[in-house]
C-alpha cells in the first residue's frame, strides 16, 4: 500500500441512495441501506485497520482487525461484515479494541517472516503498515509451528507465489472467484494448515490460472508479488493511461520507479475495467522495450535492396518526393493509405487528413474494414450511429446475455469476468457460435442454450429467432409503435413471418435444432433485459452486415434496446477500432460517419483545413489490392497494421503489395508487410503515445505518456512533416490541439477535450451540449436517426462452399495470451502460454484421416496451403475446424479467401472450405520466422 | 508500368456487384435497383463504377440482370 | 403364541453386540421351535445395559441386560420369554427408576417402537402433531412453537419460534429448511439415538416448520460418521413419501415439501450452521460471517430456517400436547425438556430427557451413579468440547442456560462428560486448545493461529521454567480474551471456556497455586 496506492474504503459500494445515518467516532455519515460500518467510517475519514477487507470484494470478516464497539450491542462485531442501521452509534477506538487489534497482529506476525527490510514489498505491504497501524511492539510468542519454511512457486512468468509470507487472508482466493471469475485459487487443508492452492495443489502455471493478476493486486503481503517489482523495486510515481490491447479499453496506473515501468495496476477508477484487467493488459508490455524494436527510419530504393539508415528528415523527403512523383505520372487517386486501429484518436485523424487534404484523395481506410466494418454499416442503417449501444457495466443489468460469434472468455476477458459475475448472480445465457467456448461450461457458468450453427449460417439463425418472435406474438408491439418505423416494420415483419424463415426450415441449413431456436428466441423476447453481444464471428462473413441488422432487428422487436441491461454491442478487437472509425478512416465517411458527398459536411473540413474535399468514397482495403495488381494504384502509407499477415488470401495482399513503387510502413517493428516497404518509419508503442482511444462502448480514455518515444516523434508528427512535406503544411503543438480540432469539426465530439477527460477521467460520446457529460446508453429516448428502421435481411449463403475436394469448414478465433498477429504477444513471456497455433480437429475427422493430437497436417484451400499441428477436440462440430492466427508462420491467412461482406468488404475470415491431411512437413516455427525477420542492411 | 488495365475482366468486381444485388433480390424490383444503385454510390470510388459500366458496354458479360440494371442507373 | 423380543438396532447397542444377540436368538429360537417376533427397536438410552433385551409380556415389557450372545441360551432356559427373574433380569422396563424419573418428550417414543414402522409411530402418538398443525395457519403454528418455549438445542438456546417467524416473514418466495444432524461434540449422541431410534419424529417436525415458514425443500446434514442413523433416516424418509408425509401433497392437505438427506464430509466445523449451509451448497465448509443471518439468506441465499435435531424433533410433541403443556415444564426462561447426554467416567451412562432445572449432583450422582471407577467427580465438563469445566463444589447448579451461564458454563447440546480425580486438567485445557486448531475451518485469525499457539503457551506452563510461568499465564489469558472477543464464530469464541475455567478452578494442574490463578469466589 504505497502512496501510489488509491484509497481503499474497504468494502464495496451499495448502490441506492444515502439514507442511512450513523455516527462514528462522533462524525455524523449518511450512507446507502447496507453499506458496512467500515465503508462509512472510511468515507468520514476513518480509518478502521483491516486486512482481509478490500473494497474491489465483498466483505469476509476473517482478519479481525476491524472490530469495533457499537452503542447497545455486546461484544466488537467486525465493521467489515456489519451493515450500517439507522441510528447506529460506533467506536472505533477504545483500549479494549486497541487489545484485541494487537492481540490479532501478534498472532499474524507470530507466523511470518521478520525480513521486512529485505522484503520486496517493503513499503508496498498492508501487513506491516497495519503493525504500524496498532501499535505493535513485541511478539510474546515463543517460537511455534509455522510456515517459515514455505516454498515459493516461480512458475508463471509475471509473478512469485511464496507461501511462506502469506497470511491466508483469502483475498487472492476471492479475487479470483469474484473479481476474475476463474475459480483457480482455492485454500487447501483446514485451520491453521489453510494454505493457498492453484488447483489441486498445482503449480500456478499448470494450474487452470489464467496470470489475470488479480489476486497480485488484491495481496496484502508480498506473497504474490510481480517479479518486476522484485527485480526493479516498489514504484515511486505512477501515470494513468489505456491498455492498447483489445476494444475493451482498460484503463492503467502505470507505476514506475524513475523512468523505468515497473508494472502495470488496473485502474479502479476505469470506467471499463473498474480495477480489472488481463494477463496481456496486465503483464505483456515487455514488447515496448523489446530488442526488435526499429528506433531508426530507414529507406531503401527497391525492396530487394538493404535497409539505410536515415535520418528524419531523409526519410520524410524521400517519401513525399516518391509519392509527389507517383502522383504526377498516375494521377492523384494513385496513392492512398491505411489508419491503423492501434493508433490514437489522434493519430488516426491526421492521418485521414494527410490523405484526405495533402494527398488529395479519400483513399484511406483502416484495419477495421476487416473486422467491424459491418457493424459500423449495420448498426447505421438501422439505429443511425456506428456504434454500440451500452457500456459494459449495462450487462449487471440483463437478465439474457446472448453472446454470438465472440470468445469473450479470450478475446475480452475483463468484459467476460463482469458477464461471469452476473451470469453466477443468476442471469440466463445463450452462446450462438460453431465452437464450444469456455462460457458454454465453466466454473458457475453454463449456457441455457448453446445454439452449435454450422458457419456461415447467422442470419439464418437470427432470422428464424426473429421468425418466432414475431409468429408467437412476442413482439413488443409497445416499444415498436413508439419507437419505430411503421412502413419498414410492417415490411420486415412480413418478410420474417414467412415459412422459409422458420426454425424447422431453416434446420437443415444451420445444423440448429428447431427447438432450441424456439427456446431461445422465447427467452430473449420475454426476458426483463436482454442484451447481445458480439464479436468478429458474425461480421466476418459475406453476409456480415445483414447479420449486424438481422441483431438489431431483434433488439427492436423485442424493445431491447435503450436502457440498462439490453442493446447490441459489438465487442471491438483492436483498442482503438471505435475511434478509428470515428475519425473518418472510412473512404466514403469523414470524421463522425458522415459521408464526404455531403457539400455541408465537407465545407466543415475545407474551412479548417484549407483544402477541398474530393466528394467522391476513395478505395476501401481490397479495392486498393485490386487496383495495385492491376497498376491503377502505386503508392500506400500504412500506419501500424500488418497487412501481409492480417488481411485474408496474403499470396494476393503480398502481390498488391509487391506492385507498389512506393509503400511506406510506419510500426513498432519490422514486420511482414515491411517486407515490401520501401521506406519504414518507427512507431510509437502506446507507452509513448499522448492521445485518445476510443473503446467498445464509445469511451474516449486518455493514454498519457509513460516513456519518451524511442524514436524521437509522435506518430502524428510524422504525418504532418510527411503532409508537410508534400506541400500541405500541417502542425500540431501537442495531443490536445488535435482533440480541439476534432471536437470543432464533429458534433459528437463537440464537448471532448484533454482537459475535460483529465477531469472525469473518461467520455463516452456523443459528448456535447445536449450530453456534457457524455452517453453512455444510446438511443434511449429515440434513435438517432429517429425512429428505428427494419432491414430486411434475406439469408444468402456465402459462395464459399464445401465440395468433395474441400469438405471441411475453417474458422478463426483468438486465444487469450496472444493477440491477433502476436507482433506484441510473441515478444512477451505470453508465449509460455501458446507458443504456436493449432487447428482443432472433431474426433471423427480426426480419426477418418489418421490424424491424432500434434501432429502436423496440411490445411489446403482453393487458395493457399499451410501446416500446423493438430489437437483433436470435441469443441469443433464435425465437419469444421478452428484455428488461431497469432504467428505469422501458421499461415491461417494463406488459405483465407477473398470473399467478403457484400456491404462493406468485410473478409469472410471465418469460413474457408479446407480438406486438411497428415504431414511429414513441420509447421514453421516462430524462431523461423523470427530469423527471417532480422533487419537487413547496417542494421543486421 | 502500364497504367491501363491488364487484360483480365474485372473479376472481382463484377462479384461484388452482384453480391450487392443477390442482397436486394427480394425487395420490389424498383426498389432493389434502386438500393443497389445507391450502394454503389455511397460506398464505391468513382475509378470502380467507371471501370465497371466500361465493362457493361463491353457486354457485361457475368453481371447478374439487378447489377446491369443499377449500373445503367448510376449513369 | 409368538412373544416380541425387543433388541436394539441402535449403533451404541450394536458397538457392544446386540446383533449378535439377535442372531443368537433367533438362531436359538429356531433350534427349540420357539416362536418369537423380534422388533429392532431403537435404545432405551440405558447404555451401561445394552445390549438392552425386552420381552413383552402380560406385565409388559421386561428388560434383561446387558445381554450376550453367549447368554442368550441360559437366558432361554431361565424363561427369559415368559419375563422370568434373572440376574440381567432389571423387571419392567418403564418402572426402572433411571427411566420412571425423566420426563420423556422429545424421546418419547426411542427405544419403544420399531424406528421405521409407520404403524408403530402412529400408533404411539406420531402425526398428532403434524395433524394438528395442519389444523391451524401457519403463522398460528409459528406462534404456538414461540409460545411453547422452545429454545435452539444444539447450543446457542435461541428462541425456536422467533427464528421461523424471521423466515416466514421474509419475502422470498423460496426458502429452504435444514436440519442441522451434524453431532459433533464429545460426549454427544442424542441426535443420533433420535435418527435411528425415531426418525418419524424429525420428519414430522420438519413437516411442520415447513409448513409454518413456507419452505418447500428441507435437507438433513447428517455427518457421515453416522452410518447407521444416515441408513435409517434415508429408508424414513423413503417410507415418509411413500405415505405421503412427504412430496407434493403432504397428507393430501395440498402443500408440497421435499426432505433430502445429505452427509458431510467429516469436518467438525460443519456443525457450525453457516459452514454447513457452505457444505450444503456443495462448497469447503467455511464459517461466514453474520449478519446476513441464515434466517434472512441462508442456503443459496435464501430465508432458512437451520435447527438442530432436537429442537426438530420436539415441535411434533409441542403441537400435540400444546405450547402451554411444554411450557410448564422447566425453570425460568429455560422452558420444557432437555436431553441430556450422560457419558465419560460414570456409571450409568446414556440419555436423561428431564424438564431443565435439574441438579448437576442430581444428572451425575442420580442418574448416573458417580463415577465408573468409583473413584470421586472431580470434574464434570458440560455442553461438549467447547463447555467449561465444572469442578466437584459446582455439582449443585442447576441446569438450564441461564444459571450455567452465570457460573461461566454453557448447556449446548446437553453433553455432560464426567472425569474423576485421576483426571490432569492441565492436560484437558491443551485439549481444548488442541480439538480447536484440529476443528477450526482456518478463516479467522483468532482461531486459525489462536488456537496452535494456545497449544504452545499452555505447553509452555506444563513444561517450561516455571519463572516463565506467570508471563505465560497472563499470555494465555490475552489469548483467550482474543479469541472469545474477536472470533468470527463459536467455535473459536466458545474454545477458552473450557481453558478459563482450568485455570480459574483447577490452576494446580498448571502448576499455578490456587489463589494466583484465580480463587473459586
Amino acid at each position: 500500500m504505497s502512496r501510489l496506492a488509491p484509497v481503499d474504503l474497504g468494502t464495496p459500494a451499495v448502490p441506492g441512495l444515502a439514507s442511512v445515518q450513523v455516527v462514528v467516532d462522533g462524525i455524523p455519515v449518511v450512507v446507502p441501506p447496507g453499506t458496512s460500518v467500515m465503508r462509512a467510517a472510511a468515507s468520514a475519514g476513518i480509518d478502521i485497520p483491516k486486512l482481509c477487507a478490500t473494497d474491489s470484494l465483498d466483505a469476509f470478516g476473517s482478519c479481525r482487525l476491524c472490530l469495533v464497539e457499537v452503542d447497545g450491542r455486546p461484544g466488537t462485531p467486525a465493521s467489515c461484515t456489519t451493515p450500517c442501521v439507522p441510528g447506529m452509534t460506533v467506536t472505533t477506538q477504545t483500549p479494549r479494541l486497541e487489545k484485541l487489534r494487537r492481540g490479532v497482529m501478534e498472532l499474524y506476525i507470530s507466523d511470518h517472516p521478520l525480513d521486512c527490510l529485505t522484503c520486496p514489498a517493503n513499503g508496498d505491504c498492508e501487513l506491516q503498515d497495519m503493525a504500524g497501524v496498532v501499535g505493535l511492539r513485541e511478539v510474546r510468542y515463543a517460537e511455534g509451528v509455522n510456515h517459515l519454511e514455505g516454498a515459493t512457486d516461480d512458475s508463471n512468468p509475471y509473478f512469485s507465489f511464496d507461501d511462506s509470507k502469506c497470511i491466508a487472508c483469502s483475498r487472492c482466493v476471492r479475487a479470483c472467484s469474484e473479481v476474475q471469475g476463474t475459480f483457480a485459487l482455492t485454500i487447501s487443508g483446514r485451520g491453521f494448515d489453510s494454505r493457498v492452492s492453484a488447483g489441486a495443489g498445482e503449480l500456478f502455471m499448470e494450474s487452470e490460472c489464467v496470470s489475470c493478476g488479480a489476486c497480485v493486486q488484491a495481496c496484502p503481503t508480498s506473497t504474490l508479488q510481480e517479479k518486476s517489482v522484485i527485480d526493479l523495486g516498489v514504484p515511486t510515481r505512477s501515470v494513468k493511461t489505456t491498455c492498447a490491447y483489445c476494444g475493451v479499453g482498460c484503463s492503467f496506473v502505470a507505476e514506475l520507479r524513475g523512468d523505468q515501468l515497473v508494472r502495470m495496476v488496473p485502474d479502479k477508477d476505469g470506467g471499463a475495467n473498474a480495477g480489472h484487467s488481463c494477463v496481456k493488459g496486465r503483464f505483456a508490455w515487455g514488447y515496448a522495450t523489446h530488442r526488435d524494436r526499429q528506433t531508426e527510419p530507414m529507406v531503401r530504393d527497391r525492396i530487394t535492396d538493404p535497409w539505410r539508415t536515415v535520418s528524419w528528415e531523409e526519410a520524410i523527403s524521400y517519401a513525399a518526393e516518391r509519392f509527389l512523383a507517383i502522383q504526377r505520372e498516375h494521377g492523384v487517386a494513385a496513392i492512398g493509405g491505411i489508419t491503423s486501429s492501434r493508433c490514437t484518436n489522434e493519430e488516426v485523424y491526421v492521418v485521414q487528413k494527410m490523405i484526405r487534404a495533402a494527398f488529395g484523395n479519400n483513399n484511406v481506410d483502416t484495419c477495421a474494414r476487416v473486422c467491424h466494418s459491418p457493424t459500423g454499416y449495420g448498426l447505421k442503417q438501422t439505429f443511425g450511429t456506428s456504434a454500440g449501444t451500452q457500456d459494459f457495466a449495462s450487462v449487471a443489468e440483463a437478465d439474457v446475455v446472448v453472446v454470438i460469434g465472440a470468445n469473450p472468455t479470450d478475446g475480452h476477458p475483463v468484459f467476460a469476468s463482469r458477464l461471469k459475475r452476473r451470469l453466477r448472480e443468476g442471469a440466463e445465457l445463450v452462446v450462438i457460435d460453431p465452437r464450444r467456448i469456455d462460457l458454454v461450461r465453466s466454473p458457475h457458468v453454463e449456457a441455457a442454450a448453446h445454439l452449435q450453427l454450422q458457419p456461415g449460417t447467422n442470419v439464418a439463425v437470427v432470422n428464424a429467432i426473429a421468425h418466432v418472435v414475431v409468429t408467437e406474438g412476442l413482439v413488443d408491439r409497445d416499444f415498436v409503435a413508439e419507437r419505430c418505423e411503421d412502413d419498414s416494420f410492417a415490411d420486415w415483419e412480413a418478410f420474417i413471418a414467412r415459412p422459409e424463415n422458420s426454425p424447422e426450415s431453416m434446420e437443415p441449413i444451420t445444423g440448429v435444432p428447431a427447438a432450441d431456436v424456439r427456446r431461445v428466441a422465447r427467452l430473449y423476447a420475454t426476458a426483463r433485459n436482454a442484451a447481445i453481444y458480439y464479436g468478429l464471428g458474425v461480421t466476418e462473413h459475406s453476409q456480415g452486415s445483414t447479420m449486424v441488422m438481422g441483431m438489431a432487428n431483434l433488439a427492436m422487436a423485442t424493445g431491447n434496446i435503450g436502457r440498462e441491461g439490453v442493446g447490441v454491442n459489438p465487442l471491438r478487437g483492436q483498442n482503438n477500432v471505435q475511434g478509428s472509425c470515428d475519425m473518418g478512416s472510412f473512404p466514403h465517411e469523414l470524421p463522425g460517419y458522415r459521408h464526404v458527398s455531403d457539400p455541408a459536411v465537407r465545407s466543415i473540413f475545407e474551412a479548417v483545413w484549407g483544402r477541398p474535399i474530393d466528394p467522391e468514397p476513395g478505395l476501401r482495403i481490397p479495392n486498393m489490392f485490386d487496383a495495385a495488381i492491376a497498376g491503377r494504384y502505386l503508392g500506400m502509407f500504412i500506419q501500424g497494421e500488418d497487412i501481409a499477415q492480417s488481411d485474408p488470401n496474403v499470396t494476393h495482399v503480398k502481390a498488391a503489395l509487391g506492385s507498389l513503387e512506393l509503400l511506406v510502413v510506419q510500426d513498432l517493428f519490422l514486420n511482414e508487410t515491411a517486407k515490401f516497404a520501401h521506406v519504414f518509419l518507427p512507431g510509437t508503442s502506446f507507452l509513448e503515445k499522448d492521445g485518445t482511444f476510443t473503446n467498445a462502448e464509445r469511451r474516449i480514455n486518455r493514454v498519457r505518456p509513460v516513456m519518451a518515444p524511442t524514436s524521437g516523434k509522435q506518430e502524428w508528427e510524422v504525418a504532418c512533416e510527411l503532409a508537410t512535406a508534400m506541400g500541405y503544411a500541417m502542425a500540431y503543438s501537442d495531443g490536445a490541439e488535435i482533440m480541439d480540432e476534432i471536437a470543432a469539426t464533429t458534433p459528437t465530439f463537440a464537448g471532448v477535450s484533454f482537459a475535460r477527460l483529465d477531469e472525469l477521467g473518461s467520455l463516452q460520446w456523443p459528448c456535447n451540449d445536449e450530453a456534457p457529460e457524455g452517453t453512455r446508453t444510446m438511443h434511449v429516448d429515440h434513435f438517432v436517426r429517429g425512429k428505428g428502421h427494419f432491414v430486411d435481411t434475406p439469408f444468402v449463403p456465402t459462395d464459399e462452399r464445401t465440395s468433395r475436394k474441400f469438405p471441411l469448414i475453417l474458422t478463426t478465433g483468438r486465444i487469450l495470451t496472444q493477440y491477433n498477429v502476436g507482433a506484441q504477444t510473441r515478444r512477451t513471456e505470453n508465449v509460455r502460454w501458446h507458443s504456436e497455433d493449432v487447428i482443432e480437429v472433431h474426433p471423427h475427422d480426426a480419426e477418418t484421416r489418421g490424424i491424432t493430437t500434434g501432429s502436423a497436417v496440411t490445411i489446403t484451400s482453393r487458395v493457399g496451403e499451410t501446416v500446423l499441428r493438430a489437437k483433436v477436440s470435441d469443441r469443433v462440430p464435425q465437419g469444421v475446424v478452428y484455428t488461431t492466427f497469432h504467428f505469422p508462420g501458421s499461415g491461417a491467412n494463406v488459405v483465407t479467401t477473398d470473399y467478403s461482406d457484400w456491404a462493406t468488404n468485410c473478409p469472410e475470415y471465418k469460413v474457408t472450405a479446407v480438406e486438411i491431411a497428415p504431414t511429414s512437413r513441420i509447421p514453421v516455427t516462430d524462431e523461423e520466422m523470427h530469423a527471417e525477420h532480422q533487419p537487413v542492411g547496417d542494421r543486421a | 508500368m502500364s497504367v491501363t488495365d491488364h487484360a483480365e475482366t474485372p473479376a472481382s468486381l463484377v462479384r461484388m456487384a452482384n453480391q450487392i444485388a443477390g442482397h436486394a433480390e427480394h425487395k420490389p424490383h424498383d426498389i432493389a435497383v434502386g438500393l443497389v444503385a445507391d450502394h454503389l454510390r455511397d460506398f464505391w470510388a468513382p475509378s470502380m463504377r467507371l471501370r465497371l459500366t466500361a465493362y457493361v458496354d463491353s457486354g457485361g458479360q457475368g453481371l447478374s440482370p439487378l447489377a446491369l440494371e443499377s449500373l445503367d442507373r448510376l449513369r | 403364541m409368538s412373544t416380541t423380543v425387543y433388541i436394539p438396532c441402535d449403533s451404541a447397542a450394536r458397538s457392544v453386540g446386540a446383533d449378535e444377540v439377535a442372531l443368537a436368538l433367533l438362531a436359538e429360537a429356531e433350534l427349540r421351535g420357539l416362536d418369537i417376533s423380534m422388533v429392532r427397536n431403537g435404545s432405551r438410552g440405558m447404555l451401561w445395559l445394552e445390549p438392552l433385551v425386552e420381552v413383552d409380556t402380560v406385565r409388559g415389557r421386561i428388560a434383561y441386560g446387558p445381554v450376550s450372545a453367549d447368554d442368550v441360551a441360559a437366558l432361554l432356559d431361565g424363561g427369559m420369554l415368559d419375563g422370568a427373574a434373572h440376574p440381567r433380569c432389571h423387571g419392567v422396563t418403564d418402572e426402572l427408576p433411571w427411566l420412571a424419573r425423566q420426563q420423556r418428550v422429545t424421546f418419547s417414543r426411542v427405544g419403544v417402537i420399531d424406528p421405521l414402522s409407520p404403524a408403530d409411530y402412529a400408533a404411539h402418538g406420531g402425526l398428532a402433531g403434524l395433524r394438528a398443525a395442519l389444523g391451524m395457519r401457519p403463522t398460528q403454528v409459528v406462534d404456538a412453537v414461540t409460545e411453547s418455549g422452545l429454545r435452539g438445542r444444539g447450543g446457542a438456546g435461541f428462541p425456536t419460534g422467533i427464528k421461523w417467524k424471521t423466515v416466514a416473514e421474509a419475502s422470498d418466495p423460496t426458502k429452504f429448511l435444514c436440519c442441522n444432524a451434524d453431532e459433533g461434540d464429545s460426549g454427544t449422541f442424542a441426535d443420533r439415538m433420535l435418527l435411528e431410534g425415531d426418525p418419524f419424529t424429525l420428519i414430522e417436525g420438519m413437516v411442520i416448520a415447513a409448513y409454518a415458514v413456507g419452505a418447500v425443500e428441507g435437507y438433513v446434514y447428517v455427518r457421515s460418521e453416522y452410518p447407521d442413523a444416515i441408513a435409517t433416516l434415508r429408508r424414513a424418509v423413503e417410507i415418509a413419501y411413500e405415505e405421503a408425509w412427504l412430496g407434493a401433497d403432504v397428507l393430501g392437505r395440498g402443500f408440497p415439501f421435499d426432505l433430502e438427506v445429505r452427509v458431510g464430509a467429516g469436518a467438525y466445523i460443519c456443525g457450525e450452521e453457516t459452514a454447513m449451509l457452505d457444505s450444503l451448497e456443495g462448497k469447503r465448509g467455511m464459517v461466514r460471517a453474520k449478519p446476513p443471518i441464515p434466517a434472512l439468506q441462508g442456503l443459496f441465499g435464501r430465508p432458512t430456517v437451520v435447527n438442530n435435531v432436537l429442537s426438530l424433533a420436539t415441535v411434533p410433541a409441542v403441537l400435540a400436547g400444546g405450547a402451554e403443556a411444554y411450557r410448564e415444564l422447566g425453570v425460568g426462561r429455560s422452558r420444557g425438556t432437555q436431553v441430556f447426554q450422560l457419558a465419560g467416567n460414570v456409571a450409568q451412562g446414556g440419555i436423561v430427557e428431564s424438564a431443565f432445572g435439574l441438579s448437576l449432583r442430581d444428572l451425575v450422582e442420580g442418574f448416573g451413579g458417580g463415577t465408573a471407577t468409583g473413584r470421586p467427580v472431580r470434574a464434570v465438563q458440560v455442553g461438549g468440547p467447547l463447555g467449561a469445566y465444572l469442578p466437584a463444589d459446582r455439582l449443585d447448579l442447576h441446569l438450564d442456560y441461564e444459571e450455567l451461564a452465570a457460573d461461566g458454563a454453557m448447556l449446548g447440546h446437553g453433553g455432560v462428560v464426567v472425569f474423576d480425580d485421576t483426571v490432569d486438567m492441565g492436560q484437558q485445557a491443551r485439549f481444548a486448545m488442541e480439538f480447536c486448531a484440529e476443528e477450526s475451518c482456518g478463516k479467522c485469525t483468532p482461531c486459525r493461529v489462536g488456537a496452535v499457539r494456545g497449544v504452545e503457551v499452555i505447553d509452555a506452563i506444563l513444561h517450561g521454567s516455571p519463572d516463565e510461568r506467570g508471563a505465560n499465564v497472563e499470555i494465555l489469558e490475552d489469548l483467550c480474551e482474543l479469541m472469545t472477543d474477536g472470533s468470527l464464530c463459536a467455535m473459536g469464541g466458545l474454545t477458552p471456556n473450557p481453558v478459563r475455567s482450568v485455570l480459574r478452578h483447577f490452576g494446580e494442574d498448571l502448576g499455578l497455586t490456587p489463589v494466583s490463578a484465580g480463587a473459586p469466589s
